[in-house]
């Protein structure tokens, strides 16, 4: 039983991680209608700037954390503009320019950082819950807590405000969302700084749970993106159910299979993706890519 | 029927000279030219292929122009963005509907009042284009997706509405509906009319625009072949011919 809520626990703050990661491939595809190949990139840049606030400069975590989602949201401008001209005429070459920015960013940290990595002392030193029987470190539950405020703040700005419709409106049909005057340009520009913003986010608050390194991106990327395909792509609180049960799912399969977790877990995944290819939440509102 | 959806008469006239359109190296729009005074109907009929749609869709700016000009009113748009348009009082209805699928009626009606605000500014427009359109304020809540044609076609129609233009660009309204809904679509533009819009029509159903206009264009290959008031069409033996099916 102790056993049992400990591997929950773990799948649980896994899961919260996969949600922040997924929550940005979802915002960017259903405000773009693109799949950003370059995101788990920019969470690792987004990591790396946490950490280097954090344990060189000796920043409060807090501030380390909001001063990488603003550097990371600027990049996230950067690659928009850049991948501007094709908008609208290659939607192919687009999702290619995306996977070529995430290798440009990866060889840049390479470049700045070396490639051997970093370690991130844990910013909340309390010591950890019991709960049952069950250890839960409070860094944990900061981070579940920061996932849920994240998923909460986005579907009220998606599903609420003006800019977020209008946001949507844009993946769904881009003529007609030129034509009631909405700025296509600037729309996908918010877009990608937001998602950009929320991979930092995710990259700050896994850091000091996972080792930073230039190829961090790579597992916890895929991890997010199958938590975004098992949601329903482009579903928010799909999303943050995927990351949910793909944490569950890593969680207990390495309890059972060790070695090949993994495996056990993208079994799973593929087979649940072959019954519903929409996923749980999944909603046909983006025709592209 | 003519719920304050437009303002007082307004005084603009669409004055388009030589526009052309080029797709890589093919002409689809052949320096053509007209011009419509406010609250005038003009139609443009013609086959398939024969540089309607591309005409419209290069007047909004949503393919570039390759050449002429574009004036409506004081204002020379000819270097316009596409979605500055509806700021100058231009609406659109794309060809084949377009509406946003996977948002509620509601939400997509609010989108065509984008240009002024939310909820705030537009509720007076919303109010109309539901008076106007009944069936929409019943759906107001559905996925926009999941309406009818017809009823879609209302939909567009509304959104185009929203920012109360003084000049409404139509691309096929008629098609895919059934010939009772194009009745429909025939008394709702008699209705915009009515109220004091301008009105641009493409269609490559001549009885509705016939219906709807006083005054129409053919177009054959990109260029226009033909020109002037619906009787006088009518009565045309090429007209009847190839686009009456008499």
């Amino acid at each position: 039983m102790q056993v049992f809520l400990q591997t929950i626990v773990g799948g649980l703050n896994l899961g919260a991680v996969y949600a922040l990661v997924a929550l940005g491939f979802a915002l960017v595809y259903r405000t773009m209608g693109l799949v950003n190949f370059a995101h788990a990139d920019v969470l690792m840049i987004g990591a790396y700037i946490a950490a280097t606030f954090t344990v060189s400069q000796h920043l409060p975590f807090a501030v380390a954390v909001l001063a990488s989602i603003v550097i990371t949201g600027v990049i996230g401008l950067f690659i928009e503009r850049f991948l501007r001209p094709l908008e609208g005429r290659d939607f192919d070459l687009m999702l290619i320019g995306t996977i070529g920015f995430g290798i440009v960013l990866e060889s840049v940290a390479t470049l700045i950082w070396g490639a051997t990595g970093e370690a991130v002392p844990s910013p909340v030193q309390t010591r950890p819950l019991v709960v049952f029987g069950a250890s839960v470190p409070t860094y944990d539950l900061v981070v579940m807590g920061v996932a849920v405020v994240a998923m909460l703040a986005l579907s009220l700005f998606l599903e609420r405000t003006r800019r977020g419709v209008a946001m949507q409106a844009v993946a769904m049909d881009y003529d007609a969302a030129k034509a009631v005057g909405i700025n296509v340009g600037r729309s996908n520009a918010i877009a990608f700084a937001i998602g950009a913003g929320l991979a930092a986010l995710a990259g700050a608050l896994v850091g000091p749970e996972l080792y930073v390194s230039p190829t961090m991106g790579g597992s916890i990327g895929i991890d997010g993106f199958a938590a975004a395909i098992l949601g329903g792509f482009g579903s928010i609180p799909g999303a943050v159910v995927g990351a949910l049960a793909v944490g569950l799912l890593n969680s207990f399969s390495a309890d059972y299979f060790q070695g090949y977790a993994d495996l056990a877990t993208f079994v799973l995944f593929a087979v649940i993706v072959m019954i519903k290819p929409t996923g749980l939440f999944g909603e046909k509102t983006v025709l592209r890519a | 029927m003519s719920t304050a959806v437009a303002a007082p008469p307004h005084t603009r006239q669409l004055r388009v000279e030589d526009l052309s359109v080029r797709y890589g190296g093919v002409r689809a729009v052949e320096s053509v030219s007209f011009s419509i005074a406010p609250g005038e109907a003009l139609g443009i009929i013609g086959a398939n292929g024969a540089g309607k749609t591309s005409t419209l869709r290069a007047l909004m700016g949503l393919v570039p122009r390759a050449a002429g000009t574009v004036r409506y009113g004081e204002r020379n748009l000819t270097k316009a963005s596409a979605h500055t348009m509806v700021r100058h009082g231009i609406g659109y209805v794309p060809e084949g509907r377009h509406v946003f699928s996977g948002l509620s009626v509601e939400k997509n009606l609010l989108l065509g009042g984008y240009s002024r605000g939310w909820r705030k500014a537009n509720q007076e427009a919303l109010d109309g284009v539901y008076a106007r359109f009944p069936v929409l304020a019943e759906m107001a809540g559905r996925p926009a997706g999941a309406l009818s044609g017809g009823q879609q076609q209302m939909l567009a129609i509304g959104r185009a509405l929203m920012p109360k233009p003084s000049l409404v660009l139509l691309d096929e309204p008629s098609m895919g509906l059934s010939p009772k809904l194009v009745e429909e679509i025939l008394d709702i533009l008699t209705g915009l009319r009515a109220a004091g819009l301008s009105l641009l029509l493409v269609e490559q159903n001549a009885e509705l625009a016939f219906g709807a206009t006083g005054r129409c264009l053919v177009m054959e290959n990109g260029r226009v072949v033909m020109e002037g008031d619906v009787a006088r069409l009518r009565a045309d033996d090429r007209v009847q011919r190839s686009y009456l099916g008499l």
